[in-house]
């Protein structure tokens, strides 16, 4: 028994240093009006931050942005990462070619991107507007991108499924190669044709892959702070304000710490509650037994 | 025979090592460094990193001996963020050339050294600079830095631009403002774009119109801000914006067309802006500046700039002072002019335009320039200007709604 515990302390030390601490005291420092300089005296106002969040405009918005990223990107990010690793599961040619292509936005930078993602929503001479306006006719005019809160926000969604589909492409092209052979032989003989054998064989057979890729994903859409910061700084107005982008602003442009730390508190507890909503939700029936 | 010369090699190492080692502590001994951390946001776009790097400093250490300068030069936008970074974790340099709308903010967290006490030379060293950009330094009865280097905003053209819009020179009030835009707009060029509302951007349009944004002693901005003088200003902008006049980065979109980028494509004529444009875009567009077109109020700008601070945790107090000291001399001041910073020197003035032709217009216009409010909640204030005066120029509100708003929002906050 004491040589299991034992086993466990270095991970659950390391887990207390960098994930129990920061959040702990990121709750205490929501309580207080909190000085960040060292030895000032800060001072104790319980709640207070949490009620001024419930009525902060700014945070409701800033929630709802972060939910919009979020139902814009995973669903997206699910569907064409399946798509693209049914295909790669085939035996196609030049497979390693293209899992490395399509893989190959997750390992860049965020900041390089999120820049190059900025310059091609310009709304005089982006390649979206060219290829829109220019060269299809399609908008018949230039769209400004990042001067409106919505065109904004689905721009950041794009950055965010062209960086992040080659990741659950990776994971479920991974859960596919596994699926046993036979039962797709079997399916096949009893004359199932491709989409049912995917939808009746390999698509249970993935479950816990999906309910994986998904909670993570949801997670991640929330956690949205480096392509809005970089491509519309929340703006215009604070349109485009994300969660962590108005608790970044907070903290490090006004030096409110107390608000800035409720807010990602907050932010916590709404994914937290979410994650268990759909644990929940991806459990098998006969796991509840 | 092999093992006694790999042995004679290993006491000959040793010997030398040691030699060495005691030779360098004696050199120490002799000759104690003191390191001091300089941060600043010196652009690397323009030449001011590289004069500072290359000539300030090492004319520095050349004078005094064991003091060694470490410049840490930081972009701009990630200054404050790093200055917060490094208050909360108690890991600040010896000085900073601080934003002088910084200066309220730091000393009042109380991690400035008020130089006023620490100094015994202040006097005589505040006594060589301007009043206006000192000012800036001074928070609840002391003054925490010195100024280092001083700017205002001006009329900012291209002259090819200009010629290309039909028109033969800038315009002088805000009556030929109006006028000239109507005519550049229809030659296809925008005559004035402005990147923004907040308080550097629209400031000077407020003032020229006779209005102001806060009473005499910072403490209300109702009555004053939405006044009839500061609506009139900006409904001017507006009233160009709505005709088209105006081109739609002063909403603060980042995805329309920069006022840099714009001018040297030839799209817009003007902006307002600091000598550092001349430094950075002399080389690709032919640059005049000329005083902000005047109004009611006069032709009033906006006073920038950066003032030096020490820290109180900085160890190195002494060389600090002596690197304040040497960078407010005349020959340092007069090296960073060349690169881009008016001087803070009373004394150097008449040198400036002899160093570059474009700061004659700098001096006159700093002459009525007026600083942005001294308060720690400045950066609060510029995001109610930011958030409330766009929906005028979008027509959600008139101006005088915009402007009560947020006159309303900064009460809240003086």
């Amino acid at each position: 028994m004491i040589a299991a515990y034992l086993f466990l302390a270095p991970g659950f030390a390391l887990f207390a240093l960098v994930i129990l601490y920061p959040i702990t005291r990121a709750f205490q420092i929501s309580l207080y009006h909190w000085a960040i300089a060292p030895g000032l005296p800060s001072e104790f106002i319980g709640f207070g931050n949490y009620t001024k969040a419930l009525h902060d405009p700014v945070f409701w918005r800033g929630l709802v942005n972060s939910g919009f990223y979020m139902a814009f990107t995973v669903p997206t990010q699910i569907v064409i990462g399946l798509v693209i690793a049914v295909l790669l599961d085939a035996h196609l040619p030049a497979r390693t070619f293209f899992r490395t292509l399509f893989y190959l936005p997750v390992v860049t930078s965020w900041v390089v991107v999120s820049l190059l993602f900025r310059y091609l929503f310009i709304t005089e001479g982006g390649l979206f507007n060219w290829f829109l306006n220019d060269a299809t006719h399609v908008t018949g005019h230039n769209i400004d991108w990042l001067g409106q809160r919505w065109t904004a926000m689905v721009a950041v969604g794009i950055l965010g499924v062209w960086k992040g589909v080659g990741w659950s492409m990776i994971i479920f092209l991974a859960a596919l190669q596994g699926v046993p052979r036979e039962l797709k032989e079997a399916a096949a003989v009893d004359g199932a044709k491709a989409w049912a054998r995917f939808r009746a064989v390999s698509l249970p057979a993935i479950r816990p892959v999906v309910a994986f890729v998904t909670i993570l994903l949801v997670m991640g859409g929330f956690n949205v702070f480096i392509s809005v910061y970089l491509m519309t700084q929340g703006g215009p107005q604070n349109a485009t304000q994300v969660l962590l982008t108005w608790m970044y602003l907070q903290a490090f442009s006004f030096l409110d710490f107390g608000y800035g730390s409720a807010i990602s508190f907050m932010l916590t507890l709404i994914v937290f509650a979410l994650s268990l909503v759909q644990l929940r939700l991806f459990r098998r029936p006969s796991d509840s037994t | 025979m092999r093992l006694s010369r790999m042995l004679v090699v290993f006491v000959l190492g040793t010997i030398v090592a040691v030699t060495a080692a005691t030779a360098g502590a004696r050199i120490n001994g002799a000759q104690k460094t003191t390191t001091i951390t300089f941060w600043n946001a010196y652009s690397s776009d323009g030449p001011e990193v590289k004069r500072l790097d290359k000539v300030i400093i090492p004319q520095f250490q050349k004078t005094h001996p064991g003091i060694v300068v470490k410049d840490v030069p930081i972009p701009y936008d990630s200054l404050h963020q790093k200055l917060v970074t490094g208050i909360a974790g108690g890991q600040l340099p010896d000085l900073v050339r601080s934003d002088i709308i910084w200066v309220p903010e730091l000393a009042n967290l109380g991690v400035l050294e008020p130089l006023d006490k620490t100094l015994p030379d202040f006097k005589k060293l505040a006594a060589t600079t301007f009043a206006g950009p000192l000012a800036t330094n001074y928070w609840k009865g002391h003054y925490y830095g010195l100024p280092l280097d001083t700017n205002t905003r001006t009329w900012n053209y291209s002259t090819t631009a200009l010629a290309a819009a039909g028109l033969s020179g800038p315009p002088k009030t805000f009556a030929e403002l109006k006028t000239d835009a109507a005519i550049a707009k229809a030659k296809g060029v925008y005559l004035y774009a402005e990147g923004g509302t907040s308080g550097w951007n629209l400031l000077p349009w407020i003032w020229s119109a006779g209005g102001s944004l806060t009473n005499s002693t910072y403490t209300k901005a109702s009555g004053y801000l939405n006044s009839p003088k500061s609506v009139a200003g900006i409904q001017m902008l507006v009233d160009l914006y709505k005709a088209g006049e105006m081109p739609n980065i002063i909403l603060g979109g980042t995805g329309g067309l920069g006022t840099y980028d714009g001018i040297t494509q030839g799209k817009y004529v003007s902006t307002l802006d600091g000598p550092w444009m001349f430094a950075i875009l002399g080389g690709t567009v032919k640059l005049a500046g000329t005083t902000i077109p005047a109004g009611p109020g006069g032709s009033v700008s906006v006073v920038g700039g950066e003032d030096i601070v020490m820290t109180k945790t900085s160890k190195n107090k002494a060389a600090a002072a002596e690197f304040t000291r040497f960078m407010l001399s005349p020959w340092a001041q007069n090296q960073m002019a060349r690169a881009g910073q008016m001087t803070v020197l009373k004394n150097l003035t008449k040198q400036l335009v002899k160093i570059h032709p474009y700061y004659s217009v700098y001096l006159k216009q700093i002459a009525t320039a007026r600083p942005r409010t001294p308060t720690p909640k400045w950066p609060q204030i510029d995001q109610v200007l930011q958030t409330e005066i766009p929906k005028a120029f979008k027509g959600d509100e008139t101006v005088q709604q915009a402007l009560d708003s947020a006159a309303k929002q900064i009460d809240a906050l003086l």
